[in-house]
């Protein structure tokens, strides 16, 4: 390793650091409702106060989608990462779960 | 010519199948867009091996080929953003006379994590995405240097065994 790679890892290293201490990068308020977006196209919204399961049913596949104690989570699906399912349960305005293969998004409002 | 076209062919090939063996091997983290990035180091061989014109020959040939055979037009729109921005950023560092392997290899990573994620916040439509970027840019960097490191290998041998291009 050379001089030029120390400096571009610390100096890359030192951004992250600051964009993630300022927290413009981070969510912030608790939100209220979990809204549901195939393809861009509102398909349903939760409210984050009741708990809930419903599943979605796209051309490519399904989605288990569930509200419980204030979160929103995937807990199931058939698409072919999975990455959905592992992703954190959310609750914080503008979080997000993402199955890109299914194009479903959940979003905090 | 016929060798030019021989190298192309293998180079290429080499790094479709890296993104198809990385994409067999489940990821560690749970977050859309970390992965380790195997294909890299076959564009970082041919960045130094053959040159600039053919690293972007071979990083082209390889998001289109992807795309046809695994990911669809979504995906290829977010690996030409990730692939143009990484090339383009990789081309500059090893300009640079200090760099090495390594550091043009993380720079690559980082550029291709932020290249990939402003594609898909506009894509998808959701600004929410951007609060994936500092945890993009720390895995570039992880990831960058383990590629940067097996490619250095990978070069030292090429060039112990006297192969030219």
């Amino acid at each position: 390793m050379k001089k030029f790679d120390i400096i571009i890892i610390a100096v890359i290293a030192a951004v992250a650091a600051v964009l993630y201490a300022s927290g413009i990068f981070s969510p912030k308020d608790e939100g209220t409702t979990a809204v549901v977006y195939i393809d861009k196209e509102e398909y349903a919204r939760l409210p984050l106060d009741e708990d809930n399961s419903i599943t979605v049913e796209t051309d490519e596949g399904y989605n288990v989608i569930e509200v419980k104690d204030g979160y929103a989570d995937c807990t199931d699906a058939d698409c072919r990462d999975g990455l959905c399912v592992d992703q954190k349960k959310i609750s914080r305005k503008d979080e997000t779960i993402i199955c890109l293969p299914h194009k479903v998004i959940i979003e905090i409002e | 010519m016929s060798r030019k076209v021989a190298f192309y062919g293998i180079f290429a090939a080499l790094a479709v199948l890296m993104g198809y063996v990385e994409a067999m091997v489940p990821s560690p983290v749970p977050i859309p867009g970390v992965k380790l990035g195997l294909a890299n180091v076959i564009v970082l061989i041919a960045l130094y091996f053959m040159g600039t014109g053919a690293a972007i020959g071979v990083n082209v040939i390889r998001v289109i080929i992807s795309a046809l055979l695994f990911n669809g037009f979504s995906g290829f729109l977010f690996s030409i953003a990730g692939a143009a921005l990484s090339m383009l950023v990789m081309y500059l560092a090893k300009k640079v006379r200090s760099s090495s392997v390594i550091g043009v290899s993380v720079l690559g990573g980082v550029a291709h994590n932020i290249g990939q994620i402003a594609v898909a916040a506009v894509v998808l439509q959701t600004p929410g995405l951007m609060y994936y970027l500092p945890t993009l840019l720390i895995s570039g960097i992880v990831t960058g240097i383990v590629i940067g490191i097996v490619a250095k290998y990978c070069l030292s041998h090429i060039e112990k065994s006297g192969l030219k291009y």
